[in-house]
């Protein structure tokens, strides 16, 4: 400790040459606040921001920032593949070098087979994914994925077709009851779980939903322990019950609910009865979740990320619960769910992405977008153009429309639908973290091209043939947005530059896409600071740029969104309503209500494979101190943790022979993986918990190829199914939780991971190697498939050309603005609700009956002539004087303005002074002296004499 | 007088262990030691009917120890305002007060040279508090939760004497006789 750099002086101040800079986390999706202190270019010193979310906490992760930075094991140079693909031979080269290389190699590849054969993966939110997109729409290809599908994409668009937007803003101060639904934030979001506890504790009631008694379900209020997997049945009973026992909101339903009659019908058969053995829930608990949450309010349901992982039932389980916000009169009121929309008032993700550039015919070869239509270009289109229409603005095309990252997977392996030659993973390591990962690694070895940006030698760098180092969070200002879903920002400061030869994401999208002959006029900003300067620019705030708003704003939060749908006249639906049967869902070839489908396995639909898989397995929570895959490299919280473990109840242990500690097999249909048993009761004695994440980065020498770093081993996404009848139709999540497994333990001959545990296939089985996408004996899972015929109503009215007509409300849209045509012949602009001329796109200013184009801030008249402007002052060329011109003034009729003798001034009307349009002064329509500001008096500027503002002369 | 004390309220504590990890990354520790182990008790009971608590730990900081008068050479000392601490040049690593903590709550790490082992124990981050005037020890300052509280006893009040002195509060294995210095809120479910 003797050693360690004070960073104040003796007076308690920060010691010289030490600054204290405002940073953020970018370890998990809570983004705390970071003070970095740095010194000479590095930094010294991390803690919590006391003045931030976080109050100074920071948690494992967040506290060995510096120990990241600083890791013998980063990546910090680019590096070029020197032997075969995955011998780990590298050639250090410079990153313009690596960069040049690798966007002739594209290039090359988009000339011989199209854009679309380049795909991009990426994780979870790590970086400035705009610029991705950006990069991608210019390259011209639609296939870049990440992890969306299992975390909040599907939920987002089950939810906006229902209401609009996703209703994510929870208001939880003034809430009186909270549902935890499929998440644990006391091992994934401490800032938030403070905030739950405190409100607890005030008296806020908790109603928890999870098969494991997690670290939250030990403080929560009420506890429903379900079956893996089957929360959609219960939400779809939860939604029952409110119906029929008269437990929603009359007067909302009766005024914002389209289609409420319809629900109710269909509704009727998921009774608690119907849920009980589906859930093993009691139907009476079930009856008293619904009655809880619809009678204590306001209440919040807060989103889980298991709600996007039961596979085929995910999206749907979303819609239901949307439903059961809404008709209980909990979305967008006082203590409920607030729909914050898109930010109006500073610049969009999607405002960065380009999508325009991205043609059409590219968009219908975005893979998957044939069989997951809601978060493909086909779903993204119909509700994108909703939210052009009802807010102006939308959401970004990254992340909430896709590729289905797992069938780009089966791509490279299969060549259907076509062959996808080169891969660019940015901030993922998908053996870890995409299903099925025995295919995924056999994809990441098959790909023709594989490029890597990443901090570490994961299994996917191993393979690539370039691999570029990636700037940390300490080393790149950050700004969060939501995904660019909401309308706040938060932020931090860059607090050093990349140390090395790493590059921030948004470098190596910009310099790949320059160096591929993308237009440099599309790619104006350097840095990350420039950029985040440009998106907040538009919220007018007294800051000068990022570094300026970081340090004295740091954050920007619009009032809590309530009642919008009141004082705007609706929500953000092509009807205008709460849409019980979506109309969006309708039109893709969805049902349009909530409609039960069983997770990907269970013992009712599957009694035989219940039979050779007799356990429920649950994969993919997140556990301290670990988040997804990443973090196993730092000793200092490996130490906390450093082998796999799952969560066996002691009964079934017994059952089986397990002790505490003893290495299990754990097996699915597509494999098997060993971890250490935890036997605890925390999981139901039919139920195992199998945490998410586990690969070994320190096995870096003599790397098994078929199991590099040992990520096969103990990787829980061995177990997971990614076949297209385990996925969900609408959103093509694929399946996570509710599997069928079985459990035994290691023995002395079975101890080690061996070459038969390396076999795969798709559909994924173990046991039938080889590629089969032709599941003849699967037939009746895949009627799932089967699209339900939907045909609009026929239009009756004229429709203009550049103009669709939307069925729902009646209305005529113009295509290239999605405005509406009113039936006066305007356009009306939703965002500000002011009429735009149908012909020229420019708005009409009221106050001065003319036209003004926006762009350029120049006006017109209402025959669409242009308007002469000087200083600001209107002029009338060629014309009468439309005003009364004062006596010692003249009308110049040639220019259209009143001047005093030659003097080149114009006279302004409304306030009486002329002004010099070379300088803006103001000067006197009498003698046409000068108006000076400092003395309040005016001066003649040709003798320099001054007077008061009547006239007189001043003595000097 | 002051006289440090922690409350370490059960019914926040969630045991996620970011208070160890940044107790080590403060202090720069080595592998095997860890100043305040966070001690998870549970699940227990026959499911569904389960419960847990977290147990958050550190060194007592006691009003009676029995580590400083048993230590031959002067290292294990305690400061006016109750802070139990080992100076490391006079420390010559025998163990002694290893031994004669009812705590577990110091050691020597065995990783390093030999002669160079000391007995290393929590401070209540008494160098933090000396640098940087008014400021917390960092277990304290990272907790999300605000699960532990650090202050001066003595003082009304802090937020310590107001707990220490309106709630329930408990301290472990009082029979010893030494005045542990850490009061714990107990999670006893239901008190909500």
């Amino acid at each position: 400790m003797a050693d360690k750099v004070s960073i104040y002086d003796e007076n308690g101040e920060l010691a010289e040459g030490v600054e204290r800079i405002r940073t953020q986390c970018y370890f998990c999706h809570a983004n705390c606040g970071v003070l970095a202190y740095v010194k000479d270019g590095d930094v010294i010193k991390i803690e919590g921001d006391p003045d931030y979310n976080n109050q100074g906490g920071l948690c494992c992760r967040g506290t060995s920032a510096l120990l990241h930075v600083n890791h013998p094991a980063r990546i910090n140079h680019a590096l070029k593949r020197a032997g075969e693909k995955g011998e780990n031979k590298w050639e250090q080269i410079p990153y313009d070098q690596a960069i040049k290389e690798v966007a002739e190699r594209l290039n090359q590849i988009k000339a011989e087979s199209g854009a679309e054969a380049v795909a991009s993966a990426g994780g979870t939110t790590r970086t400035d994914d705009w610029a991705r997109r950006r990069f991608l729409n210019q390259f011209g290809t639609p296939n870049g994925f990440h992890n969306a599908l299992l975390c909040w994409i599907p939920t987002f668009m089950a939810e906006t077709v229902v209401a609009g937007w996703s209703p994510f803003e929870t208001d939880l101060g003034a809430a009186k009851c909270l549902i935890l639904w499929g998440m644990n934030p006391a091992a994934s979001s401490l800032p938030s779980m403070h905030g739950y506890t405190d409100l607890q504790l005030a008296g806020m009631k908790i109603i928890y939903v999870d098969p494991r008694f997690s670290e939250t379900a030990c403080k929560a209020d009420l506890w429903l322990p379900l079956r893996p997997g089957s929360d959609t049945a219960l939400s779809l009973a939860m939604l029952n019950v409110i119906i029929n026992e008269f437990l929603y909101d009359f007067e909302f339903v009766d005024q914002w609910c389209d289609g409420f009659e319809e629900l109710r019908e269909h509704m009727a058969p998921y009774t608690p009865e119907w849920a009980a053995p589906i859930t093993w829930l009691d139907p009476e608990d079930i009856r008293k979740a619904a009655r809880m949450y619809a009678t204590t309010k306001p209440g919040c349901i807060q989103w889980g990320c298991s709600w996007d992982q039961f596979g085929p039932a995910s999206a749907t389980g979303s819609q239901a619960r949307q439903l059961m916000r809404a008709i209980t009169g909990n979305l967008e009121v006082p203590g409920g769910d607030g729909m914050p929309g898109p930010a109006l008032n500073f610049i969009t993700d999607e405002e960065l992405e380009l999508n325009e550039l991205l043609p059409e015919e590219q968009k219908a070869k975005q893979i998957g977008s044939d069989k997951f239509k809601l978060t493909s270009w086909p779903g993204y289109t119909l509700i994108s153009n909703n939210a052009k229409r009802t807010w102006g603005k939308t959401l970004p095309a990254e992340w909430f429309c896709e590729a289905h990252g797992p069938s780009v997977f089966k791509a490279i392996l299969t060549g259907e639908p076509y062959q996808i030659r080169a891969l660019i993973c940015n901030a993922t390591n998908p053996v870890n973290s995409y299903g099925d990962s025995k295919m995924t690694l056999a994809a990441l070895k098959k790909v023709e091209f594989l490029v890597t940006v990443d901090y570490w030698m994961t299994p996917a760098a191993l393979f690539s043939d370039y691999v570029f180092p990636a700037a940390g969070a300490l080393e790149r200002p950050t700004i969060v947005t939501h995904y660019g879903a909401t309308d706040s920002v938060m932020g931090g400061r860059r607090a050093i530059q990349p140390k090395f030869d790493r590059h921030t994401d948004m470098s190596f999208w910009r310099m790949l896409g320059l160096a591929c002959g993308q237009d440099p006029a599309n790619w104006p900003w350097e840095t990350e600071e420039e950029v985040y300067s440009y998106i907040i620019a538009p919220l007018g705030l007294p800051c000068t740029d990022w570094n300026d708003f970081v340090n004295n704003i740091r954050m920007y939060y619009p009032p809590l969104h309530q009642n919008k749908y009141v004082t705007r006249g609706g929500f953000w639906t092509p009807t205008g309503k709460i849409e019980c049967n979506s109309t969006i869902l309708r039109e893709l070839g969805y049902p349009g209500m909530p409609t039960y489908l069983p997770c990907a396995e269970n013992d009712i639909d599957n009694p035989e494979l219940a039979e050779e898989y007799p356990i429920v397995l649950t994969t993919g929570g997140g556990f301290m101190p670990y988040h997804h895959s990443e973090h196993f490299q730092m000793q200092g919280m490996r130490y906390l943790y450093p082998d796999p473990y799952y969560s066996i109840n002691p009964e079934l242990a017994e059952k089986l022979g397990i002790e505490h500690g003893d290495w299990c097999w754990i097996e699915t249909q597509r494999g098997r993986i060993k971890m250490r048993a935890n036997v605890e009761p925390e999981v139901d004695p039919r139920v195992v918990f199998v945490p998410r994440g586990w690969w070994f980065p320190e096995r870096d020498t003599n790397i098994d190829l078929d199991n590099p770093f040992g990520c096969l081993e103990s990787n829980t996404n061995v177990l997971t199914s990614v076949d297209e009848w385990d996925c969900d139709p609408m959103g093509g999540s694929w399946a996570n939780r509710g599997l069928m497994c079985k459990v035994y333990k290691c023995t002395e001959a079975d101890h080690e991971w061996n070459a038969k545990d390396k076999t795969w296939s798709i559909p994924g089985c173990a046991k039938n190697p080889g590629i089969s996408t032709d599941p003849e004996d699967l037939k009746h899972r895949v009627l799932r498939w089967e699209k339900i015929p939907f045909e609009a109503p026929a239009c009756t009215k004229e429709v203009p050309e550049g103009f669709s007509w939307q069925w729902q409300n009646d209305a005529l849209y113009q295509d290239s603005t999605q405005f509406r045509l009113d039936d006066s012949g305007w356009l009306i602009d939703p965002k500000t609700n002011e009429y735009v001329d149908a012909h020229t796109g420019w708005y009409y200013v009221a106050a001065e009956n003319c036209l003004m184009d926006k762009a350029t801030g120049k006006k017109y008249t209402m025959e669409r002539e242009e308007i002469a402007e000087l200083a600001g002052i209107r002029l009338y060329p060629g014309q009468d004087a439309p005003y009364a011109v004062p006596e010692q003034l003249t009308w110049d009729r040639e220019k259209g303005y009143a001047r005093l003798g030659d003097k080149p001034y114009i006279y302004n009307p409304e306030s009486g002074w002329l002004i010099d349009p070379a300088t803006n002064v103001y000067h006197d329509a009498y003698y046409g002296w000068a108006y000076d500001p400092t003395t309040n008096g005016l001066i003649d500027e040709e003798t320099g004499k001054r007077y008061t503002m009547s006239y007189e002369a001043i003595e000097e | 007088m002051t006289r440090y004390a922690m409350v370490i309220d059960q019914r926040r504590c969630i045991g996620c262990h970011s208070c160890t990890v940044a107790c080590r990354t403060w202090n720069d520790l080595p592998l095997d030691i860890i100043y305040n182990p966070v001690v998870t008790e549970g699940a227990q009971g026959k499911w569904p009917h389960v419960h847990r608590t977290y147990t958050p730990t550190l060194c007592m900081h006691c009003a009676n120890p029995e580590c400083v008068p048993c230590c031959p050479t002067g290292a294990s000392q305690q400061d006016d305002d109750g802070v139990v601490w080992v100076d490391s040049k006079k420390c010559m690593a025998c163990k002694v007060c290893v031994n004669a903590c009812p705590y577990g709550m110091r050691d020597t790490s065995v990783l390093g040279p030999r002669l160079h082992r000391f007995v290393r124990k929590c401070t209540f981050c008494k160098d933090r508090r000396a640098e940087e005037p008014g400021s917390m020890p960092y277990c304290v300052q990272t907790c999300h939760q605000k699960a532990r509280i650090f202050g001066d006893l003595d003082d009304p009040n802090s937020e310590v004497s107001k707990l220490v002195n309106s709630l329930h509060t408990e301290r472990l294995f009082t029979e010893h006789g030494t005045e542990p210095q850490v009061y714990y809120i107990p999670d006893l479910g239901g008190q909500r």
